[in-house]
């Protein structure tokens, strides 16, 4: 008959063997099918460089000193995927050919925040957050001013590049997706 | 037994051997005090199988796509014979789960069932709890109407609050800069593929350590203060007086059955809410998110500007470990809720504080009117106070005071103020808050006409 199965049936030598052996090719395993399948996951979503440029419109359409709601379509290349087709921003003409756009999220935790031309303040609907017209925080919870796009004009067309984060004297402080 | 049953047990007795197994399983001994209460595991679990059967049905028809999600959802529920009834058992079988889920983890926690030797099941049942709240999460994306989409937008943020690792984990989360298409690729795959491979998988240690342990009994006699070396005599002896599992599981049965039928009920007759196809352009949408995230959504209110992070990420944390790590930091032995006062009260507390907090979720005021936007009570206004009430819209005062149970309450309520202010004081109010009161946090109008000024002030007054 067989004997019972027990950890003394194996010399301590050969387990020691065993143990090493599995270790080896378990770890073996684990890095050829785990390093790609992590990266596969995770890479795509940390690409830096992966925004294009958003066609904002003719900047003709930004009276100076006004603060207006603009459609900008994505410029994409032949590749997957299109994510959303308009992206929503707020593009203030400051004058000189300067601009501000800005992006549309609450800087608190996200809800879209509404423009108020007549109060001439962008209000967040969630916690009361009150951002004024160049973004800088008035009151309620919002950590930041309001996030940025860069931006750019050729041949008399506004275009939006790369989101950032600026400080309280509304000098840029960070890209948004470092 | 039928001889027929007989010869086909033996004949699978012999290829399967498992007979033993199946025995000691259903005629195992259950202690004494084994109430209707110790049904909530068994019934979380059926929940759990009735989704993943509904799950698996929906999977189907729905496409998860930006372009297509929303359209064969609504394909589900107007042109599919039983689509309705299939999908609303899924939608609300989701939120009953989450009850049954909780309150299982309330009967563990009241009869001390989560000391020692039942630790570990503890633990695995607190992360089985966090699995079906990530359930809660992905599956609120999939209709991909506006709901969906923005509870998801600051639901990513609230993860981008995270201390370091924050911004990864927001990108990694969304699959990219923004919600979009990846998002909800990966979304559709966490909920119906990885989530449910670790679910089940942490359900069969779940229940192997119950069916290995016993389960808590009711803490009451000799089983209500319990020490380390008097447990496996008072339990064994507690066994010897109590019934088998295979006579438990008709309550088990009878639960299943009715939540069964209350979930049908709710899927024939309650209408699942579903809102506009999502609009990422929308800038007049006001997110909210679902009623078991409430608590949270609340909490950001009591942490403004840079304390944000407390309430996303150093609250749920401590929450999270302070469940995780109840056996190891709880060692009293004291099983009966009435034997361990701190425990009991600090449950007590946090559970009243989540409860408030829900509350607080469930009844908040409508959402801000679109600036501008005149309603019927305002037309009837005599001239002057319309002028005000206009004003009222125009400068999007609603953005931050509730008035009639309309607006955002992060000022004063503004339903009655003409009772505790007068026309002049407002007026110096609106004008220069902080002069007026110190601290006020309500930001300055200085620069509103006068005759607006005096027209809002009026109008305010007058509300009483
Ligand atoms: S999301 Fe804007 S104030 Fe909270």
């Amino acid at each position: 008959m067989a004997p019972d199965p027990s950890v003394d049936t194996v010399p301590p030598g050969r387990r020691r063997f065993v143990a090493a052996a599995m270790t080896a090719i378990g770890a073996a395993i684990a890095a050829i099918v785990g390093v790609p399948l992590a990266g596969f996951f995770a890479l795509p979503a940390l690409r830096r460089s992966e925004r294009r440029w958003l066609e904002v419109g003719p900047v003709a359409d930004f009276a100076e000193g006004r603060i207006s709601k603009a459609l900008a379509k994505p410029l994409v290349g032949p590749v997957w995927p299109r994510e959303t087709g308009r992206v929503a921003l707020y593009v203030q003409n400051q004058g000189d050919g300067k601009f501000a756009l800005y992006h549309i999220h609450c800087t608190h935790v996200g809800c879209p925040v509404r423009w108020n031309a007549p109060a001439g303040r962008f209000f967040s609907p969630c916690h009361g957050g009150v951002f004024d017209k160049d973004g800088r925080v008035l009151a309620g919870p919002p950590p930041r001013p309001l996030d940025r796009y860069e931006y750019k004009v050729e041949k008399g067309v506004l275009y939006a590049g790369r989101i950032f984060k600026v400080n309280d004297r509304l000098e840029f402080a960070a890209w948004h997706h470092a | 037994m039928a001889p027929r049953l007989t010869a086909v047990l033996g004949w699978l007795q012999e290829r399967l051997g498992t007979r033993e197994q199946l025995t000691r399983f259903l005629f195992r001994r259950l202690p004494v005090g084994t109430t209707w209460w110790h049904t909530l595991g068994s019934a979380a679990l059926f929940l759990i199988l009735l989704q993943t059967l509904t799950g698996f049905f929906l999977a189907f028809y729905y496409v998860p796509s930006p372009e297509h999600a929303w359209d064969s959802l609504t394909y589900i529920q107007q042109e599919i014979p039983f689509g309705r009834f299939v999908r609303g058992l899924h939608y609300w079988g989701a939120s009953l789960t989450i009850v049954v889920v909780f309150l299982h983890l309330l009967r563990v926690f009241v009869m001390g069932a989560y000391k020692y030797p039942r630790e570990l099941s503890w633990v695995v049942g607190v992360v089985l709890f966090l699995v079906v709240m990530l359930f809660g999460f992905t599956g609120y994306l999939l209709p991909w109407d506006q709901k969906a989409y923005w509870a998801t937008v600051v639901g990513t943020h609230i993860a981008g609050t995270a201390p370091f690792v924050g911004d990864y984990l927001w990108r990694i989360l969304q699959g990219g800069v923004e919600v979009g298409t990846r998002t909800l690729g990966r979304f559709y795959a966490a909920h119906v593929l990885i989530l449910p491979a670790v679910l089940y998988g942490l359900i069969l240690v779940h229940v192997s350590m119950v069916v290995y342990q016993g389960i808590g009994p009711t803490p009451r006699g000799p089983l209500a203060r319990l020490r380390r070396q008097d447990y496996a005599r008072l339990y064994e002896e507690s066994k010897g007086r109590g019934e088998t599992f295979l006579e438990h599981l008709v309550r088990d049965a009878v639960v299943a059955f009715v939540l069964l039928l209350a979930l049908a009920w709710m899927a024939a007759t309650w209408s699942i809410p579903m809102e506009e196809v999502a609009d990422p352009t929308d800038t007049q949408y006001v997110p909210r998110p679902e009623w078991y995230f409430y608590f949270l959504f609340e909490l950001l209110w009591q942490f403004p500007g840079k304390w944000t992070v407390v309430a996303t990420f150093w609250i749920p944390l401590a929450g999270v470990l302070a469940l995780l790590l109840l056996p190891f930091y709880d060692r009293t032995s004291g099983r009966s809720p009435l034997t361990r006062p701190v425990a009991s009260a600090g449950a007590a507390l946090a559970l009243a504080a989540v409860g408030v907090l829900t509350y607080q979720g469930a009844t908040a005021p409508a959402p801000p009117r679109e600036g501008g936007a005149v309603t019927q009570e305002t037309k009837a206004l005599p001239p002057a106070l319309a002028k005000g009430a206009a004003v009222y819209e125009a400068q999007g005062c609603s953005a931050c005071h509730v008035l009639k149970g309309t607006g955002t309450a992060a000022g004063p309520d503004l339903t009655r103020v003409g009772a505790r202010r007068a026309d002049a004081w407002l007026r110096r109010f609106i004008k220069d808050p902080s002069a007026v009161q110190s601290g006020a946090s309500m930001p300055p109008y200085g620069e509103l006409p006068d005759e607006e000024l005096q027209a809002l002030a009026g109008y305010l007054a007058a509300l009483k």
